[in-house]
């Protein structure tokens, strides 16, 4: 039962912290953006982004369940794949489909990764229980620390639903996604096995192969330490991703299907989709989780500028 | 007027060309490396000893005593900062290396990443950040790369040489015969901490080609913030 957690003092702080980064840098992508452009979609098979603005989104319930009871209540998101598109200026996208390579910016970011936004994951009923658990902790302002408020990686899928660019660069047999969010690094190995006797990771092993101009990523060795998500839906160790990268929008995003299977704390396998805009204005920046202990005194003097 | 256009079009292809042959000459630095024979303290070249102002080479020597008796709280590293450059090249930990015509990719074992782009100029009045800043060009063969803008907390080497945030680094990477060995030679620069600029060198040796990085995570070495579980 790995996942039963026990968590220090002051993760509390660490995470109200973080909520407020995050939703700067939400921010931050949002002013004077001009309207969006309905931009030719030669996929066909997504709505464009036109269509995803105008489209009237599901309602998202506030509590897990829609449940009355307000202890239950979760943390509003941004929409996920029903967030609204900020086309902005610079460079034109690589024209070559299979060309991934420049800055990413994830539209939407939520907080409990389920099958839309406000829908948890099918997980089993006592992980369903542990969900609550965790939401009502949050709720009372005593939440369970997860492995990224501690600078432990964030894990697998939730790394991928950051709200901080990631750069993505590809060289031979291999693709590389740099994570602006505590500098994590996914290295997909292109055409090749995972390993025997895989270590166990907070990210995982990732191989990938290309299909017409889709990427397959499929990633297994995740521990069983980090939350799918943010509100701390559990997975185990068992826990299998594939995801499957393509660029639609004329390459100005990256559509992501992500499909989570984990045998332990899941009835069936369920898949979400996000969209990364293309962001040529933005370089990824330094990222010191560890300065949210800014009084660590390094040589008689505090950290912190 | 369309024709002086045209010419300048032309002249412009052309003018590429040669740049564009000789862009495929460049050695190709992609992949994992790894300092061929560590050592905590980074050597000047010419055999003398770290050229340190007296204030520079009174906290030095504070670091050598302190670290003789095991106190290494000077050291940034020691709860999960970041290490600053050199530093970061000369540990025992490989980094990695990826080469594009737009930038050079580094990113260390710990995940620790800088970038170094091609055909721009350092920034003026920059931000300090751990890691600086970076900027890459071609001297033929060798790669050579320019940075600034580091924060003051970070050391250069594993002995614990302080610096200031007026350092300045030029790396000349230059590729060995058979491919599978490098050198870096470092310039470093810095008037509140060093007395004249000074050189360091080091040798890499390229990792096996079906290396792969492990995860790194250095805030598992910290009992005070390790999750319990």
């Amino acid at each position: 039962m790995g996942v039963m957690l026990k968590w220090g003092a002051g993760g509390a702080a660490v995470a109200v912290l973080a909520a407020a980064t995050a939703g700067a840098a939400y921010a931050q992508a949002a002013p004077g953006a001009p309207a969006a452009k309905a931009p030719d979609n030669a996929a066909g098979a997504v709505p464009p982004s036109g269509s995803i603005n105008a489209r009237q989104a599901p309602r998202k319930p506030k509590t897990l369940f829609d449940d009355p009871d307000p202890t239950l209540a979760l943390t509003p998101g941004f929409g996920g794949a029903n967030a609204p598109l900020r086309p902005r200026p610079g460079a034109p996208p690589n024209p070559d489909p299979k060309n991934f390579e420049g800055v990413w910016w994830l539209r939407g970011y939520e907080y409990l990764l389920g099958p839309s936004p406000g829908v948890p994951a099918p997980l089993k009923p006592q992980y369903i229980e542990l969900l609550k658990k965790r939401i009502r902790a949050k709720n009372a302002g005593k939440p369970e620390t997860d492995t990224s408020t501690a600078c432990f990686p964030h894990g697998m899928p939730r790394l991928m639903e950051s709200p901080y660019p990631i750069e993505i660069v590809q060289t031979p047999g291999r693709v590389t996604f740099l994570h602006e969010v505590a500098h994590e690094v996914r290295r997909i190995y292109l055409d090749q096995k995972h390993p025997a006797n895989l270590p166990e990771t907070f990210l995982g092993h990732s191989v990938g192969h290309w299909e017409g101009d889709t990427l397959v990523v499929d990633t297994v060795g995740i521990n069983d330490k980090s939350f799918i998500d943010d509100e701390g839906e559990a997975h185990s160790n068992k826990e299998h991703l594939t995801e499957r990268y393509r660029k639609i929008d004329g390459g100005r995003q990256i559509e992501l299907v992500m499909t989570v299977d984990d045998p332990v704390t899941l009835e069936h396998p369920y898949s979400y989709t996000r969209y990364y805009e293309w962001r040529p204005d933005v370089r990824p920046s330094e990222y010191i989780c560890e300065e949210n202990n800014r009084n660590a005194p390094v040589n008689g003097v505090t950290v912190a500028k | 007027m369309q024709k002086t256009l045209s010419l300048l079009a032309a002249g412009a292809a052309l003018a590429a060309l040669p740049a564009l042959a000789h862009a495929q000459s460049h050695p190709d630095f992609t992949g994992a490396w790894q300092i061929a024979a560590y050592s905590a303290a980074l050597k000047p070249v010419d055999g003398g000893a770290v050229p340190l102002k007296p204030e520079a080479k009174k906290v030095y020597d504070q670091h050598l005593a302190a670290a003789a008796k095991g106190d290494r709280t000077w050291d940034e590293t020691t709860i999960c900062l970041p290490e600053g450059l050199p530093r970061l090249q000369t540990i025992k930990e490989p980094f990695e290396i990826m080469q594009k015509s737009n930038a050079m990719y580094f990113v260390a074992q710990n995940r620790l990443p800088w970038r170094a782009y091609f055909n721009e100029k350092l920034p003026d009045d920059p931000d300090p950040m751990y890691l600086g800043y970076h900027v890459a060009k071609w001297e033929g063969d060798k790669l050579v790369i320019d940075s600034s803008g580091f924060r003051d907390v970070s050391m250069l080497d594993d002995s614990g040489i302080p610096h200031s945030e007026k350092l300045r680094l030029t790396a000349t990477y230059e590729m060995g015969a058979d491919n599978k060995t490098m050198s870096v030679t470092w310039r470093i620069e810095d008037p509140d901490t060093f007395t004249k600029p000074w050189t360091a060198k080091a040798s890499f040796k390229r990792m096996p080609a079906n290396f792969q990085f492990p995860e790194e995570v250095c805030a598992a070495k910290l009992q005070s913030t390790a999750p319990k579980r």
